[in-house]
């Protein structure tokens, strides 16, 4: 069930009650400063950070784990493997053959490992502590058109239905005898079409139902609709914008105006 | 006559205090047991999240219980594949859209007994077969899709039939059929129970039941409220109601003439009181 | 008094198609009826409550000839989101028609299309959510409701825009028994409350005499019975035919006027058969011969 599962855990933390405009600024921020920062001590500093605000979001215990499990393998992935094909500086650790390791691109690995733990936390951040909607309203008043974000909160709120239609088939073509785990990849892929037929079908199904559903409740009858929730800054939502904003402004005027390697 | 052999042989399913509880902890099944014979006639009936689909799938082992057992045929789910299980029992889903995916009818039905590994020949009788007690031979060459539902449901049913099973699960196999298609439905169900089909019924619709089955199952809350034959489930109203089901005005009615002694057994249809009522007549004069 | 909607000789054909699914039907309601539409699958039933909002012929193109007149206005020439402000719809299947992340954001849909200020969409939320039954629930995820709570939900949001007609096509198909007798009275206090005209299209007419004060029997896209409950459900036969469950206790009345010509009275509920039936029973001594 996870697999389609909503990360969003409800709370009411700081984190929770910012403005969901702000949360994406912020999260933007934060993100393209891990991406100009190269040392490996400021990007530890920026990964603390990072994870400091994780545990104040309050997230559920098993959708974090369930998150973080995947982040932290992922960086593990990128520790281990950025020193093999990265063999540039000296001293050379290790030579071996065509293999050729080397103490800077050992320091270079656990930096990138570090960047992308936090360009993942943060987003994940984002998605634990904004729910789905508020994501799309902020995107609207951000500018996207209302049709574009109705289509994406349609597509957020299906995704877990189709799950559940997906699994059913898969139910429905066992109970006729199928095992998806025998056979060679070419076998097992061929089997798929018997989930995908009625997947499409019945997709298609809810489609058109959905189009009657949203021209009965006068769908796009007006150009200017209005809405029954607005988003509207407080204080508090200013302050983390600027705080945001200072937190790339600072370190890029440094790296990029003064030199200052950061 | 039936009773007597299946006192004696043993069950065709049997759970024996099966829990069972999906993923993020909600706890459907709460210990159930039970014993279906060979040739049985069962409905499980229940509200909406009572539990019924749940134990449903365990029929044929879609879900395998968290504690306790599931023997279908004598061997227990939770060590035998799906696979396996499907050729003693069938199970059709309430949707057949979930389940139709080929181009034709016939090869639609063939693709369970191919599944399991029947030659081609047997594949062709068995589907032969099965279209043919489906009554809907003539559909053969046609495509699924472009079908009524009424005529899905049957091409669902008839591709699980042509696995040869011992047991049927059907899940509300009369949802979106208006009465004629259901009655030609349960119609099709007795032939295959006169030939010794044992089925498991799962419905909302409490006259179907009264009229078609032996047993009835009522779940709620992932407990078995209460199962008994047929005159006895529906014999308090009350006891229904608190499992969000409402029993057939004719059931109701006959017993509440039976109190009176104005009827000496009950019927389960207009047309069976009235004939009760020509015999009590008769009898009078 | 206005009429909530009248077909004159309407017969619909959708394109692609040989044969008609309604024909020349005519037929109305007055505004504050509650009319039960019987029919079987492909009577023409999910036809005529489209008709009324416009999705036929704007979204299913077809051919139609006669009147269709919703509330005083002709139909086919108001637009859909027009007709959707005087005609509420709900559809079978809950899943399909739900597709806000939030029940507030699902009952304010409608009204949002239809720009009424904020201020105004907060009280009809609230008022609409009253009316069902769902108080408090504004920030609940629809996905995460039962299945009745669903369909009352989607009960919340056509009524959001305050219509005058209400329009279910088979709006009980995914419930349990009881949901289904808690939907059918929730309608019945509609009505009461709010004098709100409803259709409801139905294929069992079960437990439906004493919900509408008018049945339409709908066979192959002709109407072929219209008037009170009982004296639709007296010409038996004539559901039966239609592939209409009727109820059993009508039923059972029908049978016994067949079987004992003259020696009972029709009836309708259970507490009537049981009467006309001892009567009948206890009368065998005398009329004997």
């Amino acid at each position: 069930m996870t697999r389609f599962e909503d990360l969003y855990t409800e709370a009411d933390t700081f984190l929770h009650r910012l403005d969901p405009r702000v949360k994406m600024a912020s999260v933007l921020m934060l993100s393209l400063l891990a991406i100009i920062m190269s040392a490996l001590t400021y990007l530890l500093v920026l990964l603390t950070f990072i994870f400091v605000l994780l545990l104040l979001a309050r997230s559920s215990y098993r959708k974090t784990t369930f998150a973080m499990k995947f982040v932290l393998r992922f960086m593990a992935l990128i520790a281990i493997l950025w020193p093999l094909f990265d063999p540039s500086g000296t001293p050379v650790l290790i030579r071996l053959g065509p293999v050729v390791i080397t103490e800077p691109g050992i320091w270079r690995g656990l930096a990138s490992a570090a960047r992308v733990g936090c360009l993942a936390t943060v987003w994940y951040i984002l998605i634990f502590t904004t729910s789905q909607r508020d994501l799309v309203r902020g995107l609207v008043k951000l500018g996207l058109r209302f049709d574009f974000g109705l289509a994406l909160a349609i597509a957020l709120r299906y995704f877990p239905t189709f799950g559940t239609v997906m699994d059913s088939i898969i139910d429905a073509q066992r109970s006729r005898g199928m095992e998806f785990e025998k056979g060679n990849i070419f076998v097992r892929a061929r089997k798929y079409v018997a989930v995908l037929g009625p997947a499409i079908v019945s997709a298609l199904k809810t489609a058109d139902m959905l189009a009657l559903a949203l021209q009965s409740r006068a769908y796009g009858a007006r150009r200017n609709r209005t809405y029954l929730r607005e988003l509207n800054m407080r204080p508090s939502d200013y302050v983390a914008l600027v705080a945001a904003l200072a937190m790339f402004i600072v370190p890029a005027i440094a790296k990029y105006a003064f030199s200052i390697p950061i | 006559m039936n009773v007597s052999i299946a006192a004696q042989s043993p069950p065709i399913i049997s759970l024996q205090n099966a829990r069972f509880s999906y993923e993020g902890g909600v706890e459907a099944l709460r210990g159930v047991s039970l014993n279906v014979a060979r040739g049985e006639n069962v409905a499980i009936v229940g509200g909406n999240g009572s539990g019924k689909t749940t134990l449903a799938k365990h029929l044929n082992g879609l879900l395998k219980p968290s504690s306790g057992k599931v023997l279908i045929g004598g061997e227990e789910t939770s060590t035998t594949s799906v696979a396996t299980l499907a050729r003693t029992v069938g199970y059709v889903f309430q949707n057949p859209d979930y389940q139709l995916f080929c181009t034709s009818v016939s090869e639609e039905v063939r693709f369970g007994p191919k599944n399991m590994g029947f030659g081609h020949d047997d594949e062709s009788a068995l589907a032969e077969r099965a279209l043919k007690l489906m009554g809907i031979s003539h559909l053969r060459e046609q495509s699924p899709v472009s079908l009524s539902l009424g005529d899905r449901r049957k091409v669902a049913i008839a591709s699980v039939l042509a696995t040869s099973p011992r047991v049927l699960v059907l899940d509300e196999p009369t949802t979106g059929l208006d009465s004629v298609e259901s009655a030609q439905l349960m119609a099709t169900l007795g032939v295959l129970r006169s030939e010794g089909m044992t089925i498991v019924l799962i419905t909302h619709d409490m006259r179907l039941v009264a009229q078609h089955m032996d047993r009835v199952i009522v779940m709620s809350e992932g407990r078995i409220a209460f199962d008994a034959g047929v005159e006895e489930a529906f014999s308090d109203p009350d006891r229904l109601k608190r499992c969000k089901l409402l029993a057939p005005p004719i059931t109701v009615l006959a017993q509440r003439l039976q109190a009176q002694g104005l009827l000496t057994e009950g019927a389960t249809t207009p047309l069976q009181l009235v004939e009760q009522l020509v015999r009590v007549r008769g009898e009078q004069q | 008094m206005m009429r909530a909607f009248e077909l004159t000789k309407t017969t619909v054909t959708y394109q692609g198609s040989d044969f008609p699914a309604l024909n020349d039907v005519s037929i109305g309601a007055d505004e504050g009826e509650i009319v039960l539409l019987l029919g079987s699958n492909n009577a023409g039933k999910s036809t005529f409550c489209r008709l009324l909002n416009g999705l036929v012929p704007k979204s299913t193109p077809a051919q139609i000839d006669g009147k269709v007149e919703v509330l005083g206005r002709d139909a086919n020439r108001t637009s859909v989101a027009r007709l959707a402000t005087m005609v509420g719809m709900v559809f079978q299947e809950p899943e399909n028609q739900l597709f806000c992340m939030s029940v507030e954001e699902e009952v304010a849909f409608g009204p949002e299309n239809v720009a009424i200020p904020r201020a105004e969409i907060i009280a009809r939320v609230e008022w609409a959510l009253e009316a069902v039954g769902l108080t408090g629930y504004n920030a609940r995820s629809p996905s995460n409701l039962s299945g009745g709570e669903k369909q009352r939900l989607a009960i919340a949001a056509a009524l959001s825009m305050r219509p005058r007609l209400l329009v279910l096509d088979e709006p009980a198909y995914a419930l349990d028994p009881t949901g289904r007798v808690d939907l059918y009275a929730l309608l019945r206090d509609l009505r009461e409350r709010y004098g709100m005209t409803i259709l409801i299209a139905e294929r069992d007419a079960e437990e439906m005499a004493e919900l509408c004060d008018r049945m339409i029997l709908l066979r192959n896209g002709r109407v072929v019975a219209d008037g009170a409950p009982n004296a639709v459900l007296s010409g038996i036969d004539e559901v039966v035919a239609a592939g209409v469950s009727p109820p059993q206790i009508a039923h059972l009345s029908s049978l016994l006027a067949d079987r004992f010509p003259g020696k009972t009275r029709p009836f309708f509920t259970t507490d009537d058969a049981e009467k006309e039936i001892a009567d009948l029973v206890r009368a065998t001594g005398s009329d004997a011969p």
